[in-house]
């Protein structure tokens, strides 16, 4: 799992049925002296992160095809908790 | 899934039998800085790697698409297919606004 921060959002109309509906947000991992590191990318969130809060992410392609229920679902990166 | 901006198209004259009718494009990822006007300003190759990805979506050149590396390139595929990346997502719109202020209360 991935510890990041929600830095943004993503409209697509045009994608894999899969994402269809859902809300795709811009995170951006957080490094060991809490700034953020890298490129952002983009992650399905489910529970409604908001902006700039933390975030878990799962990278597991499994795991994000059982929360999709689409067996053929290129997900990756879902966000699987909101830190408090 | 990250996020890379189309810069050109790939057509291969030999390739494994699984790729037939496959479409391939040529994707430079996009870095912080030009998130945010990338989906309405032409392509600029990043300082990252470019990557070759399959095509599923019908992406032109300037498309700022999102793709999906590593096995799960397969999964929509009912026969094994040999690749790792995949457009998944075409966007419309990106806005990006990092925190001023870091977690650890510094200014960025």
């Amino acid at each position: 799992m991935i510890h990041a921060q929600v830095v943004g959002h993503a409209v697509s109309s045009h994608c894999h049925p899969s994402l269809a509906g859902q809300k795709m947000l811009l995170c951006q991992t957080i490094d060991a002296d809490g700034k953020l590191a890298g490129a952002p990318m983009v992650a399905i969130d489910l529970y409604g992160a908001g902006m700039h809060s933390k975030v878990f992410i799962s990278t597991d392609g499994t795991a994000a095809r059982n929360v999709v229920h689409d067996p053929k679902s290129p997900i990756r990166n879902f966000i699987q908790g909101v830190i408090d | 899934m990250r996020i890379a901006q189309v810069i050109g198209r790939i057509t291969l004259n030999l390739q494994d039998p699984s790729f037939k009718g496959g479409r391939w494009l040529l994707v430079s990822p996009l870095d912080s800085s030009r998130m945010n006007d990338a989906c309405n300003t032409d392509a600029v190759v990043s300082k990252e790697f470019s990557l070759v990805t399959y095509d599923s979506l019908g992406a032109g050149e300037g498309d700022v698409v999102g793709i999906v590396e590593g096995a799960e390139a397969m999964a929509p595929f009912d026969h094994p297919i040999p690749i790792d990346a995949i457009t998944v997502a075409i966007f419309d719109s990106i806005f990006y606004q990092p925190p001023t202020t870091s977690l650890a209360g510094q200014a960025i």
